[in-house]
């Protein structure tokens, strides 16, 4: 068990719901794989839209609900999404999420912390998207987020862990948990993830994508589950030269 | 009477409510914003669209 936004969870591994080919698979992944934390976003339903289904309806009623503030262009776009999501959901947890290019995706890190700095006093668990950097790690911390979750790598790239030389000094400076979100392609890079001492990790793509979702996060669940463990144990050094497992004396002769 | 629904022009009179379930909608999973402004539930049914009314019917879907 960890605690996290005011909750305690058991599960290491959130899951966003975009991109899933049936909304029943959430239930699946909830009682099947553990997942506690789905994220969703905010769109128009109804006349003229593609979306039909409410994706609420789908997600069990003991899971937690993060609200993702996607497809805002600034900081009130974005408290205005979180507004209406604790209209419709009892869940406080708000996942902000500001782009204003869709090349990359990367979070402006500007509008980022000005509606962060909003929704904190308007009484949210604040989760910012953002780049790994620490002075804005730090700076968000101060305003009381709950948790960061710098990127691994570009949104749905699937190329992992990118830029490790700039998370793992925001994993160690700060005393908030970072949840590594985006990217994350593979069980492998989760795993990597966790050693290094994420709290979580967020994962949609690499799940929702793939032949069999319900299967890819079970193997997501073990491998966040193995790297939290190693984690906790202490990942050893390396070192430049073999270092024999066996005794190097007494060996048998001829 | 002409108002705009999620960017589509549509004659209708009434409240909220009565929009949103014209339109075969779960009024319990949508949020309405009128003008930009989110109005709250209890006061849909009291809150009569008026001409040139730009309303937002919005709610969940998959996200990361």
């Amino acid at each position: 068990m960890f605690e996290i936004g005011g909750k305690r969870l058991k599960s290491r591994l959130f899951v966003g719901t975009g991109k899933l080919p049936d909304y029943s698979l959430i239930e699946k992944m909830y009682y099947e794989a553990g997942i506690e934390v789905f994220a969703v976003a905010v769109r128009r339903i109804g006349p003229n839209t593609k979306h039909t289904k409410n994706v609420l309806e789908y997600i069990p009623k003991d899971a937690t609900i993060m609200v993702n503030t996607s497809g805002a262009q600034d900081h009130k776009e974005a408290v205005k999404i979180a507004m209406i999501g604790r209209e419709l959901t009892d869940s406080d947890w708000v996942k902000v999420e500001i782009e204003k290019d869709t090349k990359y995706l990367f979070p402006d890190s500007f509008e980022t912390l000005k509606a962060c700095e909003i929704l904190v006093k308007e009484g949210f668990k604040v989760f910012p998207y953002i780049y790994p950097d620490l002075n804005l790690a730090k700076e968000l911390e101060q305003i009381g987020v709950e948790a960061v979750m710098p990127l691994g790598s570009p949104i749905g790239t699937n190329k992992g862990i990118g830029c490790e030389v700039l998370l793992k000094p925001i994993i160690n400076e700060i005393k908030i948990p970072v949840i590594i979100d985006a990217g994350i392609g593979r069980p492998s890079h989760a795993a990597q993830a966790m050693e290094m001492g994420a709290e979580a990790v967020l994962i949609n793509t690499a799940i929702a994508t793939s032949a069999d979702p319900l299967k890819m996060a079970i193997a997501f669940a073990k491998a966040v589950e193995a790297g939290r463990l190693a984690f906790e144990v202490g990942i050893l050094k390396e070192y430049e030269y073999a270092q024999a497992s066996s005794p190097l004396e007494d060996f048998i002769s001829g | 009477m002409l108002i705009r629904v999620n960017d589509k022009e549509m004659e209708f009179c009434g409240n909220i409510l009565e929009l949103v379930l014209s339109l075969n909608l779960n009024p319990k999973t949508c949020a309405v914003l009128v003008n930009g402004e989110i109005v709250k539930k209890d006061d849909w049914e009291s809150f009569v669209l008026k001409d040139g009314d730009y309303v937002e019917i919005v709610s969940f879907v998959g996200g990361g």
